[in-house]
């Protein structure tokens, strides 16, 4: 066997999860870590606390998956914080022994252990310095997992508190390493503009693309945006212009970023397809509701462009979560406004078309999907103060079959009902990931 | 004496990694090109390496400390045989069948080993530490059988040095791999111990300075982060 062999065969043994005898997750975590190929046999939520619901305070919960347990479907643990912080994104780090989740408020991260017994995640470590660490980051978002380190991508900045932010860096030990600004029009840092595009310093989402060592950032706004109330915000005519409209390019390696592309509309959410010769990625605007698709072109140069619009722009459905096939044929794509997630076939990813479309409830945010294709979890919290008021607030996990043509209800759980708060991300768990 | 199942295993591990290093052994180059050059281009990392020096290898954290076993079963501390060398740590264990886990790791090893009889002056600065985490199995005559063709290398004065080690048992052990993050799991199947293949560069001062996982472990890129750190010292 050669290197190439090694090569192709690791490659592959990385998709399905070797060495670690566990099988993969759903699909849009961070290449580096063991994947849930099987069956997942807990959903953990992000949950934020609510003012005179329950505790009060943001927890993680955790909802019992497994097939043929007496539980299944309920929720069966749930650990609370001591406080509300804006509970909303998580990662597991590379190892999947620890759930690491952010306050985009108090800039709190909450690492969870979730291997010494998956049914019952403990609250591991709180770092209370994110913000003084990195030199006045603030809102810790996405947590991608890098081998032995966390890479995290903030929101806004202790300045202005507008969207200028940086990707910070952390040890699995939950230790600071470095934190990587994003650049601006003032400041480049080597990196060059594409077409009209103006760095405008803002983060939310990172992806990486190994084997290009390509790393994608992209752009949505400040904390002066993100705790405001969401109808306020929408008459505020300047606030309405503090939103990012770039995803930049990184080196992986080197962390410096290479180009800025002019994404207009706050691109969120970015997913690399898992194929050994796709080289793109997936994004979506919150406010314009397109698809972009930032690939590499015959030349060997990453470009972006937009692919699809995703419902009525005019209508402002505001995409949100996304989440793509293990196959990379299919992407599906929640809108919050009007409650619908949508399924594109992104077979060509130059063309997707809308294929199904479904309203889940009154409002919905995230999106889950199991390695097969055939589980599909949804939540609905997007922001305490984003989400809707009074009966149409609806907040759930709500678990569905996918049988290649229709979405089919398995369960629901009601988060008002149980008094538990506001449903946000959701990552799968399983013991058997763990000797 | 070693156990037949060592000697199959040791066998197994030295006919898999030797074959791979002869089929993919470094080219000589003979321009001051970055180290990074002396190894053909993968297809499996389809980028070029970044210039080294021009970025910046941040502290991750500090190697631990702890006993080891040399292949003469003397005892070895970890922070002696790093001080003031950089080194590419790698956790192995010499039954490991997944060909993506300990065999690749050491057929990149091999390369690099066998790459820097091209790079005068390296031996000086750059070591390279392979440590088991089976010590039950992985004994001193099961490392020392490991390390033969290491040994008896007839360029191996010219070459990197090259420590394999092991440890007395796992109360040893285990300290040193939860102060690198190196993850083993052991499961009720004896001759399968799963793990996450993990490198780790440490430096002169003995901080963890890069930490290298499946899709990472690019020679190429090893080397030219060893170039990085030595520029840094202003040794290249």
């Amino acid at each position: 066997m050669n290197r190439r062999e090694f090569g192709a065969f690791s490659a592959a043994a990385l998709a399905m999860g070797l060495p670690f005898r566990a099988f993969a997750d759903e699909t849009c975590q961070s290449p580096y870590m063991p994947k849930i190929t099987g069956h997942e046999e807990y959903v953990y939520v992000w949950t934020l606390g609510v003012e005179g619901m329950g505790d009060e305070q943001d927890k993680l919960v955790t909802i019992d998956v497994r097939a043929g347990s007496d539980t299944r479907g309920q929720v069966i643990n749930s650990i609370s914080v001591g406080g509300r912080n804006e509970a909303h994104h998580g990662g597991f780090s590379a190892d999947r022994r620890y759930f690491w989740a952010g306050g985009l408020d108090t800039n709190r991260i909450f690492i969870f252990d979730v291997h010494t017994d998956p049914s019952n995640p403990t609250l591991h470590k709180t770092i209370e310095t994110f913000v003084k660490d990195s030199g006045g980051v603030v809102g810790p978002h996405t947590f991608f997992a890098l081998p032995g380190r966390m890479m995290i991508t903030g929101l806004s900045n202790d300045d202005d508190h507008g969207g200028r932010t940086a990707l910070v860096e952390y040890n699995d030990d939950g230790d600071y390493v470095a934190t990587y600004w994003m650049p601006t029009a003032d400041d480049m840092q080597g990196a060059v503009a594409v077409g009209d595009a103006v760095a405008d310093g803002y983060g939310y989402d990172v992806r990486a693309l190994i084997r290009k060592n390509v790393m994608l950032t992209s752009s949505f706004t400040g904390w002066s945006n993100y705790m405001m109330d969401f109808g306020q915000m929408l008459q505020d005519g300047e606030a309405m212009k503090r939103f990012g409209n770039t995803i930049v390019q990184w080196d992986l390696h080197t962390r410096q970023p290479k180009k800025v592309f002019n994404v207009p509309g706050a691109p969120l959410e970015i997913r690399f397809p898992w194929g050994p010769n796709a080289n793109y990625a997936f994004s979506t605007t919150a406010l314009t509701s397109q698809l972009w698709l930032i690939y590499e072109d015959d030349a060997g140069e990453w470009q972006a462009k937009a692919v699809a619009d995703i419902g009525n722009p005019a209508d402002i459905p505001l995409p949100v979560d996304i989440s793509i096939a293990a196959d990379d044929q299919t992407l599906w794509i929640n809108s919050f406004m009007d409650g619908k997630t949508r399924l594109f076939d992104i077979s060509d990813p130059h063309n997707p078309s809308q294929i199904y479309e479904k309203v889940i409830d009154r409002q919905v945010n995230m999106v889950s999907q199991s390695w097969d294709g055939e589980r599909v979890y949804f939540t609905s919290s997007l922001l305490a103060n984003w989400d809707k008021k009074g009966e149409d607030n609806a907040q759930y996990l709500k678990a569905y079959t996918w049988n290649g043509s229709e979405l089919v209800e398995d369960f629901a759980v009601d988060f008002n009902e149980l008094q538990l708060g506001r449903a946000h991300i959701m990552r799968f768990g399983s013991a058997a990931l763990y000797s | 004496m070693l156990s037949k199942r060592t000697m199959l295993a040791v066998c197994l591990l030295l006919v898999v990694a030797g074959a791979t290093w002869l089929a993919m052994r470094p080219q000589p180059v003979t321009d001051p090109a970055p180290w990074s050059a002396i190894f053909p281009a993968s297809p499996d990392f389809q980028f070029d390496p970044p210039a080294p020096g021009s970025y910046a290898l941040h502290r991750i954290k500090p190697a631990p400390d702890g006993r080891v076993l040399d292949i003469n079963g003397e005892a070895r501390t970890l922070s002696d045989l790093t001080r003031d060398r950089i080194s590419l740590v790698s956790f192995v264990y010499l039954n490991c069948s997944d060909v993506n886990g300990c065999p690749l790791a050491m057929s990149t090893l091999f390369d690099i080993h066998d790459a820097s009889l091209q790079v005068p002056g390296l031996r000086d600065k750059v070591q390279l530490i392979t440590l088991s985490f089976d010590p039950e199995r992985d004994t001193v005559e099961a490392i020392r059988s490991f390390a033969y063709p290491v040994i008896k290398d007839p360029s191996a004065e010219k070459k990197l040095e090259w420590h394999v080690l092991t440890t007395a048992n796992q109360a040893a052990l285990q300290p040193i791999l939860d102060g690198y993050g190196q993850v083993v799991d052991r499961s009720d199947d004896q001759e399968k111990i799963s793990h996450l293949l993990r490198m780790y560069l440490v430096d002169q001062n003995g901080q963890i300075r890069n930490i290298y996982g499946l899709g990472l472990i690019d020679p190429r890129l090893l080397m030219t982060d060893v170039e990085t750190l030595l520029m840094e010292g202003g040794q290249s």
